[in-house]
């Protein structure tokens, strides 16, 4: 279990000035820049856990992530994961973690893959064993044996990463931290990556972490999401609720005939609703007429009835807000 | 002359900007670079204390206290170091990209240096020099330095500073045959701090390979200049030497040239 | 015990992968052996060239000043091939972020700093300073028996340590100002003062340099008890309690420090 109460970190550094003049007045101020990276930030992860943590660029995702491995101590507050201080014991907790950067290799650049994997077999003191077992099944999840003997340097970005999340898996983790896991690659590539996320996670019931931007990696992996803005918890809760709770939008189109006609139709009256709770486009075109509104405001069922009411109807279409929408809209600020 | 100016000028004036952006390293360059200096000082003045004449190699103890701290100004304005910037750019393969851009590669390694020299010769130059002014007429009771020996020293210096940077550009182009030049850097900075009279007056040497020196650029990076301010050099010999680093600017200038032509080259082949 | 076998085998592993690594170029390899060859070499000259201008220097002769200078470059050469990484953690380390990766691996952080890289560039200064020891000894200046053979090779391990704490103080300033580089470099620079007797220097300096920054005891003055000048316990004796006293302090320091570190990317 992981127990993440309160944390707080706050960076301090030296005022910059702009300019040349800027330049020589910085040599002689000491006026400082606070800022608080995370801010009062609790919540508990339970063993088997996936849990996706987002937020827009500089919310602070990067920062408690690095609180929870250990590299950062915080400002105030504590992570206990499986029982363990990282700051106080990094070394206990170093071995239930496993890590994975996206933007950053913990391989040996120079060296084969092979290689970086003997090493970490010391380094983790994996028995043979153990080793044995392990790399049987990362081969199969991972496909490493494709580039098992070539240098990291030379490694694809998707072979790069499989060889960095098998590297992160050898001493069977606890807990896995995936730092946007995804980002830069193709299609299948990110597809394999996540499959092989959720195996590892089924199979050992390893916890796992992820920071991400792609809502793929969202939808096809998390049962739950975090979501973190200016260094607070705005969301911790599930994926559908998320979407129950703040994918509030609807869209109704139905196919009718004389579209402009029904366009102009008082629905303000009609709907019995003040004109700025929707909105009524027509697509002439395609005789189209479609209704957005907020389904805290309007029925979806009412909207068809009123309109079947005024004019006939012959297909109708019910659009709900996609996630991406939502998560635009928390990166706006928009909650 | 105006547009010229207009392209190279963000470069000085940023590498000045740069040389201050760290506080810390501001004051440190000070305080490291005087005490650099007083290890030679001292050394200097116990090899004297221990001497039988008052004069070794020409230079009196008091000559030797200013060759001293004038040669560590000279050093830290004149020799600016820019072949690690170079070998940079060439591994990085970011010298295939100066091409295409609407400016002369060295030229602007030149504004940079240029605005590091500024620099320097506010910090730690005119501190020291102005320090060693004031104990030079207060401490060792000589006359002040005359004008006309500052204006030629200044004169000298700037022509070293353009010996040195021109001569560093061609150190920093071997970067393209070994891929770790630190080594080299190691090798060079030794050898030149022999060579251009910064740890020892090229006077020490024997006189045969004094000889040999005069035919070498280095004695006009630092040592020409230094012993200008001294006023060791009148007359045509003043002209001479003065000369002399221009020549070598022009040769130099012309070698570094010929060099650029054929790494353009070869980065054409082979696609940086 | 058990440790202290693991950390030798992760040693042996470590520095062996970084060893196959360089091997591929030798070019390097012998430029970087030249660059702190031709360092050692002009200091020498310098002392040849001004020797022929003094008979002795404040009543040391050339012989004494050569084993001096060479008996300096071999602590500085054990401290510069075994930690040259610390140089990286105070220049680039920390201020990119990189000391992430040794922050989640369940090793000790020094330890991890140190196999990262051996530096062959330092047998340019150890060859030297073996080389201008034969030669002092050849010249029958110095006192050999059991117990100054002895008292040698623990001054070297103790200069090496006196080196090596002295860079992991200043490096871990880093820590606190991101980069610390330029501090540590002022501090290695002074190591150039102990290349020549202490007594040259005015009071102050020798202050520093024996007591602030005591380099003063990895080379002039445990070179002092070789030349027969001084007794062992006020060099070598004193030596080893600064090199304990420093490391202790400089790795409390720099544990301290980590959890100080604010990684990159805010």
């Amino acid at each position: 279990m992981i127990q993440v109460e309160h944390i707080e970190k706050e960076f301090v550094s030296p005022k910059k000035y702009p300019g040349l003049k800027g330049a020589i007045k910085g040599l002689f101020s000491n006026e400082k820049v606070h800022k608080l990276a995370v801010d009062d930030i609790s919540f508990t992860i339970d063993d088997g856990e996936i849990v996706g943590y987002i937020g827009s660029n500089g919310a602070g995702k990067s920062t408690t992530i690095k609180m929870m491995t250990g590299i950062l101590t915080p400002t105030k507050g504590k992570c206990l994961i499986h029982g363990v201080d990282p700051n106080k014991e990094r070394m206990v907790n170093a071995k239930n973690i496993g890590v994975v950067f996206g933007q950053r290799t913990q391989l040996w650049w120079d060296l084969p893959l092979s290689e970086s994997y003997t090493i970490l077999k010391e380094i983790y003191n994996v028995s043979d064993e153990d080793y044995k077992e392990r790399m049987e099944f990362l081969n199969e999840v991972l496909d490493l044996p494709d580039f098992f003997d070539k240098p990291v340097r030379t490694l694809s970005l998707g072979q790069r990463m499989r060889a960095d999340l098998g590297a992160a898996l050898i001493h069977n983790p606890k807990v896995l931290y995936l730092d946007e896991p995804t980002v830069g690659l193709d299609l299948v590539v990110k597809d394999k990556v996540r499959e092989a996320i959720r195996v590892i996670n089924e199979k050992y019931q390893t916890t796992v972490i992820l920071t991400t931007h792609d809502i793929g990696d969202i939808e096809e992996l998390c049962s739950r999401i975090i979501v973190i803005d200016e260094g607070k918890k705005i969301y911790d809760g599930g994926l559908a609720e998320l979407k129950e709770t703040y994918g509030t939008r609807r869209k109704v189109i139905m196919e009718v005939r004389a579209v402009q006609q029904a366009k102009d139709l008082d629905w303000e009256q009609i709907l019995g609703k003040p004109a700025d709770t929707f909105t009524v486009e027509g697509d002439e075109e395609n005789n189209l007429l479609s209704f957005t509104f907020d389904k805290n405001d309007l029925q979806v069922s009412d909207v068809i009835s009123a309109v079947m009411n005024e004019a006939e109807v012959k297909d109708i279409q019910i659009q709900e807000t996609e996630l991406s929408e939502i998560v635009k809209a928390i990166y706006q600020h928009g909650l | 002359m105006g547009k010229f100016i207009r392209t190279y000028l963000p470069f000085t004036s940023n590498s000045l900007k740069q040389n201050m952006a760290y506080k810390g390293a501001f004051y440190l360059n000070m305080f490291c670079s005087i005490f650099a200096a007083f290890i030679n000082y001292y050394l200097w003045m116990a090899i004297y204390g221990s001497a039988e004449s008052g004069v070794l190699a020409g230079l009196s103890k008091n000559e030797m206290v200013i060759y001293v701290f004038m040669s560590y100004i000279v050093s830290s304005v004149a020799m600016v170091s820019m072949s690690r910037a170079v070998g940079k750019d060439i591994q990085k393969g970011d010298i295939a990209m100066t091409l295409i851009k609407p400016m002369d590669y060295r030229m602007s390694l030149i504004a940079q240096s240029l605005g590091t020299m500024i620099y320097r010769f506010i910090l730690p130059g005119l501190f020291v020099w102005i320090g060693l002014e004031i104990y030079r007429v207060t401490g060792l009771g000589l006359p002040a330095v005359r004008i006309s020996n500052i204006l030629l020293f200044l004169l000298s210096t700037f022509l070293s500073f353009m010996i040195y940077v021109l001569f560093e550009f061609c150190f920093g182009m071997i970067a393209f045959f070994t891929t770790y030049i630190f080594g080299l850097e190691m090798a060079k900075t030794a050898v030149l701090s022999f060579l251009t009279g910064q740890l020892i007056p090229l006077a020490f040497f024997p006189e045969a390979v004094q000889r040999l020196f005069d035919f070498l650029p280095f004695s006009s990076m630092l040592y020409a200049p230094v012993m200008i301010y001294l006023g060791k050099y009148t007359g045509s010999t003043l002209m001479f030497v003065l000369a002399r680093q221009a020549v070598w600017v022009v040769l130099l200038y012309l070698l570094g040239s010929l060099i650029w032509r054929q790494v353009v080259k070869r980065l054409i082949v082979l696609g940086g | 015990m058990k440790k202290i076998k693991r950390y030798c085998r992760l040693y042996k592993v470590l520095v062996s992968q970084f060893l196959k690594t360089i091997m591929q170029s030798k070019v390097d390899f012998f430029m970087g052996l030249l660059g702190f060859f031709f360092t050692q070499i002009m200091g020498i000259v310098f002392l040849y060239l001004v020797f022929e201008q003094i008979p002795s220097l404040q009543g040391w002769t050339l012989d004494q000043l050569i084993f001096i200078y060479g008996f300096a470059q071999i602590p500085r050469g054990i401290d510069h091939l075994l930690t040259d990484n610390i140089w990286l953690v105070s220049y680039w380390m920390v201020i990119d972020g990189d000391f992430d990766r040794y922050m989640l691996r369940p090793m000790n952080l020094f330890f991890q700093v140190i196999c990262e890289k051996l530096q062959p560039d330092a047998l340019g200064e150890l060859v030297i300073g073996m080389i201008l020891v034969v030669i002092s000894l050849s010249k029958g200046i110095l006192a050999v028996d059991a117990c100054h053979i002895l008292l040698f090779i623990v001054s070297m391990i103790a200069g090496a340590v006196i080196y090596t704490s002295v860079k992991l103080f200043f490096a871990s300033i880093a820590f606190w100002v991101k980069q610390s580089g330029p501090f540590l470099q002022v501090a290695y620079e002074l190591t150039n003062f102990a290349k020549y007797p202490t007594e040259i220097y005015s009071r102050a300096v020798r202050f520093i340099i024996t007591w602030v920054i005591p380099f003063a005891f990895v080379a002039y003055l445990p070179a002092s008890y070789f030349l027969m000048k001084r007794d062992a316990l006020s060099t070598i004796g004193v030596e080893c309690v600064i090199a304990a006293l420093l490391w202790i302090v400089s790795y409390s320091l720099f544990m301290y420090g980590t959890t100080k570190y604010e990684s990159a990317g805010n």
